[in-house]
Formats: C-alpha cells, structure tokens, sequence
C-alpha cells in the first residue's frame, strides 16, 4: 500500500516536470506597421554613388486604366485566392521590413561565416578563396572589418536604390493594388505610398546582388530569399508584377553600380602581410619597445593588416591621418603600469558582472561582430520608431558607413602603433583573444561610432546608446584583452568617425 | 611513509563522483537509516577532441583538465528506497593558449533509487528518478572552460541487475535527461546553423546506457563497464569553432571501478577512457573517493556487510 503511494506520487511529480518542459525558443515578433512618415521627398535625398536619383531610368508604369494593369489586378486576386498558410507565414516575416530583414539576413550570414581558418599540417594558415567559397577554409572569413564593409555597402545600395525608388514613386503615382480595386485582399497594412516601383523588391534585389558578391557560397540561399520577398507581396496582395520587376531591375542595377566602389576600394590589398616589417620598424623607430605578437600557435599572420588603407566613406585620408589618436603609454611608463595593473586584478578576481558584461558584448569569433550588434541595434531603433523602408535604409548607411570607417581608421591605428596585447604579459582571457594589435580597441572604435550615430538620428536614446557604447569598451578590459587606454582612446576617435556621418546625414536634403 | 601521507592527503581531500556502497547507478542499497558521507576527487583530461567527428588537436589548448571535488550523502530511506545527492565544486585549466580557467560550485544533484523487483534467483530491477539543479550563476557558455551547461535536469533510469550468490554480478541500464532550456550572457547566438535573437538556449535532452560486470563481496568491489552518452539532437561543432551547449555531444567509454570497505570506512577508485565521441574530448578521467557509513539502528546493519 504504501509502496503504491510511492509509486504514484513519483509518477505525479514526473509527469508534472515534464509537462512544464517547454523548450520553445522566444524570439522578439515583428509586425507590420504603417511608417510614422512616408517621407515624400526621399527622391530629392543625396546619394551615395548614384550621381542622381534618376540616373537608373524606371519606365513609366501602365496606367490604372489599362487593360494590361487591370490584367495584372485579376491575376493577382487568383494568386491571392489560392495561397498556402506558408505563403502567409513569408508574408508576415517579410512584412517587418525589407531593410530590416536583409540586415537581419546579412548578421546571419555574417555570423556563419565568422570563423578563422584553422592552421594546416604544416602550420599555416590557408586564405580563404573566394573562387572556392565552400572549400575549407570557408570564404570569406567574416571578420569586424570584414562584416563592417559587407554591411556598408549593403546598407549604401539599399539607401540609394530606394532613393531611386522614390523618385519614380511619386513621380508616376500609382496607387497600391487596394487603392485601385477594394476588391484586393490585403494581409498587411497598406499606406499611401506609391507602388511603382516596389520597394520590397528594390531592396530585396540590391541586397541580393550585395550580398551574393560578399558571401559567394550562398546564392542558392539567396535565390531563395529574393524569390521569397517578391513573392511575398504578390501574396499579401500589396503588390501586382509589374511592380515587382521594375523594383527588381532598379535594385539590381544600382547595386551594380555600388559594386564597381567595391572592387575599386583598396580591399583586395587588405591582407597583403608584406606591409608588417614596415609597421613594425615605423613604430620601433617611435620608441615601441616590443611589438604585438600573434599569441596563437602557430603564430596566425595578423587580421587585414592593410585594410587601413581601404577608401573609406565620410573622409578623406589625409583627414583620417589627422584624426588618428595620439600615441599610447610607453611600454615602461607609469601609464602603462596603471593599465596592467587594472587588469592583473581582474585577472585575479573577475566578478560575475564583469564577465557577463564581457560575454554580452565579446561579438568574437561565430558572432556578427561589432558592427552586425549595432547594426542590429538600429534595426530595432527603426523598427520602434516605426521608420519608412527608406528612412530605415538612411538609417543603416549613416551606422554602416560610419562602422566601415571606424574599422579602416582603426585598423591603421593598430598598424601604425602595433602595440602588444596584454597576454604578451602573462594575462588569460575570458572571452578569446583577436589576432591584431591591442591600441586602439576595435569595439571602443565601433561603439562610439556607433553611437554618435544613433544617439544624433534618435536624440531620446542617445544617453542610452552612450551608455551602451561605454560598456562595450569596458566589456574588452573586463575580458582582459584590451588595456583601459586602448579603450577610451578607441571610444573618442570613434565619436569623431560617427560625427563625419552625421554631418554627412544633415546635408543629405532629408532634415532628419 | 611520506608516500602515505601523500595518498591519504589525496584521498581525503579529493573526491569523485561515486560513493559509498552506492550510485544513482548500481543495484546497492544502504540499509534503512544508515547513512554514507562520500567525497570523491576526479580529474579528466584530454588532448585530442572531436571537432563535429573530426578529431584533433588544439596547439591553443594544449591538455584541458577539468577537476572536481563532490561531498556526496546516501541515506536509507529503506532497505529498498535510498536517496542520494551530492555538489561538486569543479574547476577547469588548459597547459597552453590563453583561456581563463573557471571554478565554482556547480550543480546540486539529487536522485531517489528504489528497487521495484527482486527475485530469490538473483534479478533484480531498481528505477531511479532524480535530478540537478545549478547552485552557482557560472557562465555556461565559454566552452570549453565553463564548469557546466546550466541546464536543470531530469533524470530517469532503469537498472536491471543480476547477481550471482558467488558475488559475480552483471549490471545494465538506461536512462533519459530532460535538460531544460539555459539562460546566457549573451542575447544573439548562433546554433543550428542560423541566429537566434534571444539570451534563451535550446540543450537537448540526453541518453546514457551502461553495461557493468564485476564482482561484490565481503567489501571489496571490482567492476569493468562500458557506457555511451548521446544527445537527442542537437547542432554540430563547425570547422575550426568553440562548442557551444547546443551541441550534440556524445561519448562511448570503457573503465574500471573498484570498492574496498571493510568497515565503516571505504575507499573507491574509478578510470574511465572515453574511445569515441562526437562535439566533445576524448577525455581519461580517474576518480578517487572516500567514505564513511553510520548506521543509526544497529539492528539493520547487517546490510553492511553486503
């Protein structure tokens, strides 16, 4: 009898665990919104490589009247009528934004991608080949500098196409599909916005042609994904074909056209290691007394050593030599010793916080890096405040250009300096040490970018991003990997990065 | 005789992760109101490990060790239904590269044993419910230097166990962890090949299955096994990465364990090889414990003596 009991009991308590075992992962959801502002002006706004916003000629679209529209109206109510609960669920995920979820796709990617080639039998390194992108080493290896250009010149193509796209907008009028026929059933919120050319489809096209370049190996991802988008509009009823491919033509041949920056901005002479023993002779001859070592085994040549010589977006060069901090604490200075000695006492005691603070923000190796998290950041800001595709897509190129120059203003600090990481003095680290110099910290660099940038667009937030941006830099000498000078030094010049595009921001006609 | 005081140092101080007369895993029972205190050291070490099931080695880990102390208590509930529970404290290291070691208490784990079936021929079946439940917030993530995964977990097992009146004795089990999901430091991660935009992580549950044959009488203990941990899905470690607690990790090992309780007191020793695996180490582990039986109600203490 009482065994029984027992028995029963356990079973009751059993089945009660496992029932309240959820293992369902929560996600944020993203529903569509009506933008707080079309922003019908967009067509006059400033770009980035078009010389103008009609420089992409868009064909005027058939009139509401037409046979040939009224044509494209009943084939799209048939298409409508016969969609699958999958089809609905691609129209609600697409539905929280063509520049949000390219963004969001170009992190993914970024994050798979994300890893250093591992060392060979003979204990070298292999270069990724971007003719054999699948091949180990997978290509490209999506390193901070790396993923800050990707997502520029992603970020670039989306404004300027949809700078294009808004021209044609208002220029042609055509009102959406269930402006022109009530009859059309919609499965998102439709606004005034012109449908011709189609927004979706110009930013899902520029975003593919980008991202197709910066991540070769996934195309047949991306063929799904741009398939997907477009036909997610027919699906939700916003958008009739014509729509579609006038969108997707634009999108593809602007992007084309930010593509010829691309292969003429210097990146291809980023890993060129030669430029080393120059680096390192320069900074001896200013009283470096040891120079940064790779502390891998085998030693790892360092990450891009030459992308300080990329084209960047906001300044010239010679401005960028000018604004490049001043020299760090000699390695026998008392300034020095500060520095290490702050960080032997974290090494000896690192607090729960000081490590979760290290872990939120380490973006290291298999992550977005840096720039992906406050690209993500701005994806959320913009989704908030319930931005339009094209402000949203102004937005990404102010941080996406601001993050590409702080990486190459960064990364000829760090080369020019090249000054050792503080496990070149005994220190461990508890988030995974890069394989590049130590001043100035990268993190500080992007993050006060980063966060001039937000905090200037969205002035109620830009106390939090500040703050934001300050603990990312504490983040890397909480992890021990960076000294504190390395950190503030990285921080301010990263405020003057995201001050340049921001400058750049207010003279682009937006008033934003 | 320094040698000695050297063992006993060892001993006393360290621990592992079985003792007394009795696991979560074997067919042995304290008597009713006895009670074991146990302390076992253990130290696991590998050099070379499975990279998804590509095994190698890493220059920037060199050897990882992972050591642990766990004070464990049994107490008889009855002859046939004990408890048992028991908290390592677990600190890890690495001879080369730079990765900070952890330490720190780790998970409280608690586990109900019954015998459900025993027959006068000498089979006999025991179900074990039990479970753990991280005591300490330790990062869960910086694999592999983290003490643990973080997950609360479930376990039931089933033994089944034959012993002949020789003292020759065959053991099997298996058993099912339900692992609940784990919080991390950070809040976007990637696992299954994709990006999740939560600090929320998905471990899978897990299986172990365990063949035992050995020999039990008069206090001394002497067993060879074999066992096999899988996960029940699960993401695979990618070329050149860090694991994470998403991966599927699985091991098959083979080891020895040896008893030796003449009284009150008792000693144990256990190694275990892992020979295959998959997202994990290729980890030899060696044990070594103590322990202390009370019996309360002489009257019961025969049992002791088996």
């Amino acid at each position: 009898m009482k065994k029984k009991h027992l028995s029963l009991i356990l079973l009751a308590a059993f089945s009660l665990v496992v029932s309240s075992c959820n293992k369902d992962l929560e996600e944020p959801l993203r529903e569509a919104y009506i933008p707080a502002k079309l922003d019908e002006k967009g067509g006059t706004w400033k770009t980035y490589i078009l010389a103008s916003s009609d420089e992409v000629a868009v064909a005027e679209p058939k009139a509401a009247g037409s046979t040939e529209y009224q044509a494209e109206l009943a084939k799209l109510k048939t298409t409508i009528s016969t969609i699958t609960p999958e089809n609905k669920k691609a129209v609600a995920y697409w539905g929280a934004g063509a520049v949000y979820r390219w963004n969001e796709i170009a992190r993914e990617l970024a994050a798979r991608y994300n890893l250093p080639p591992a060392s060979n039998a003979e204990g070298k390194y292999p270069v990724p080949d971007a003719a054999n992108p699948l091949a180990d080493p997978k290509f490209p290896f999506a390193n901070p500098p790396y993923v800050s250009r990707a997502i520029a010149y992603l970020s670039v193509a989306q404004y300027d196409a949809l700078v294009a796209a808004w021209n044609y907008k208002y220029k042609y009028n055509r009102k959406a599909p269930s402006k022109n026929d009530a009859t059309v059933s919609t499965l998102l919120p439709v606004s005034d916005l012109p449908s011709y050319p189609s927004e979706d489809a110009v930013v899902a096209a520029a975003s593919y042609t980008i991202l197709a370049a910066m991540f070769p190996g996934e195309v047949p991802l991306l063929d799904a994904k741009l398939a997907e988008a477009k036909n997610a509009r027919i699906w939700g009823g916003m958008n009739v074909d014509s729509d579609i491919s006038a969108g997707d033509a634009l999108g593809k041949a602007v992007a084309a056209k930010v593509m010829g920056r691309a292969r003429t901005d210097g990146m291809s002479g980023a890993n060129n290691q030669t430029v080393n023993a120059a680096a390192i002779a320069n900074a001896k001859a200013q009283g470096l007394k040891s120079e940064w070592l790779s502390q891998e085994m085998p030693a790892r040549p360092p990450m891009l050593p030459n992308y300080g010589t990329v084209m960047p977006w906001n300044f010239d060069k010679a401005t960028m030599i000018a604004m490049r901090p001043g020299p760090p604490p000699g390695l026998d200075s008392d300034g020095f010793k500060t520095a290490l000695d702050e960080l032997k006492k974290i090494d000896k005691g690192q607090t729960r916080e000081q490590a979760r603070i290290a872990n939120y923000w380490s973006d290291g190796a298999g992550s977005y890096t840096p720039p992906g998290h406050w690209h993500r950041t701005a994806a959320n800001l913009c989704f908030q405040n319930k931005l339009s595709e094209l402000a949203t897509a102004r937005v990404q190129a102010l941080l996406g250009t601001s993050q590409m120059d702080a990486a190459i203003a960064c990364w000829d600090t760090k080369n020019y300096y090249y000054y050792p990481r503080p496990q070149q003095f005994g220190l461990k680290t508890s988030v995974g040490l890069p394989n590049f110099q130590s001043y100035t910290s990268g993190h500080s660099t992007f993050s006060g970018a980063a966060a001039h940038v937000l905090g200037s667009i969205f002035p109620a937030e830009a106390e939090k991003m500040t703050a934001l941006a300050q603990e990312a830099s504490n983040s890397r000498v909480y992890g021990l990997i960076h000294f504190r000078f390395d950190c503030t030094a990285g921080l301010e010049h990263g405020k003057k990065i995201g001050q340049a595009a921001i400058a750049r921001g207010k003279a682009d006609g937006s008033g934003l | 005789m320094k040698l000695l005081y050297k063992l006993i140092l060892v001993l006393v101080g360290g621990v592992c992760i079985n003792a007394n007369a009795q696991m979560p895993h074997d067919a042995i029972y304290m008597n009713k109101n006895s009670i074991c205190i146990a302390a076992t050291y253990s130290n696991s070490q590998w050099k070379e490990y499975w990279e998804n099931n590509l095994k190698r080695e890493n220059f920037n880990i060199g050897t990882h060790t992972t050591q642990s102390v766990m004070p464990m208590i049994a107490y008889g509930i009855t002859k046939r239904l004990n408890l048992l529970a028991g908290v390592p404290y677990v600190w890890t290291k690495t001879s080369a590269g730079n990765l900070m070691g952890q330490k720190g208490i780790q998970d409280l784990s608690l586990f109900v044993k019954y015998n459900m079936v025993q027959s006068e021929s000498g089979l006999s079946l025991h179900g074990v419910i039990g479970g753990s439940v991280p005591l300490t917030n330790y990062v869960k993530d910086f694999l592999p230097m983290s003490i643990g995964i973080g997950s609360k977990t479930l376990t039931t097992r089933l033994i089944a166990h034959y012993k002949h009146s020789s003292g020759f004795y065959i053991t099997a089990h298996g058993s099912y962890f339900f692992r609940s999901n784990i919080k991390v430091d950070r809040d976007a991660y990637q696992a299954d090949d994709r990006v999740y935009n939560t600090n929320e992580v998905r471990i899978p549950n897990a299986t172990d299955v365990a063949a035992r044959a050995g020999y039990y009488k008069k206090g001394i203990q002497a067993e060879l096994f074999i066992d096999k941990n899988t996960c029940v899905g699960g993401d695979y470690i990618r070329r050149n990465d860090m694991p994470f607690p998403t991966n599927n990790m699985k091991s098959t090992g083979v080891g020895f364990y040896g008893k030796f309780q003449p009284k009150n007191i008792g000693f144990t020793i256990m190694a275990r090889k892992v020979i295959d695996g998959e997202n994990m180490g290729m980890s030899t582990t060696l044990s070594a414990g103590f322990l202390y039986q009370i019996n309360f109600k002489t009257k019961s203490a025969e049992a002791a003596k088996n």
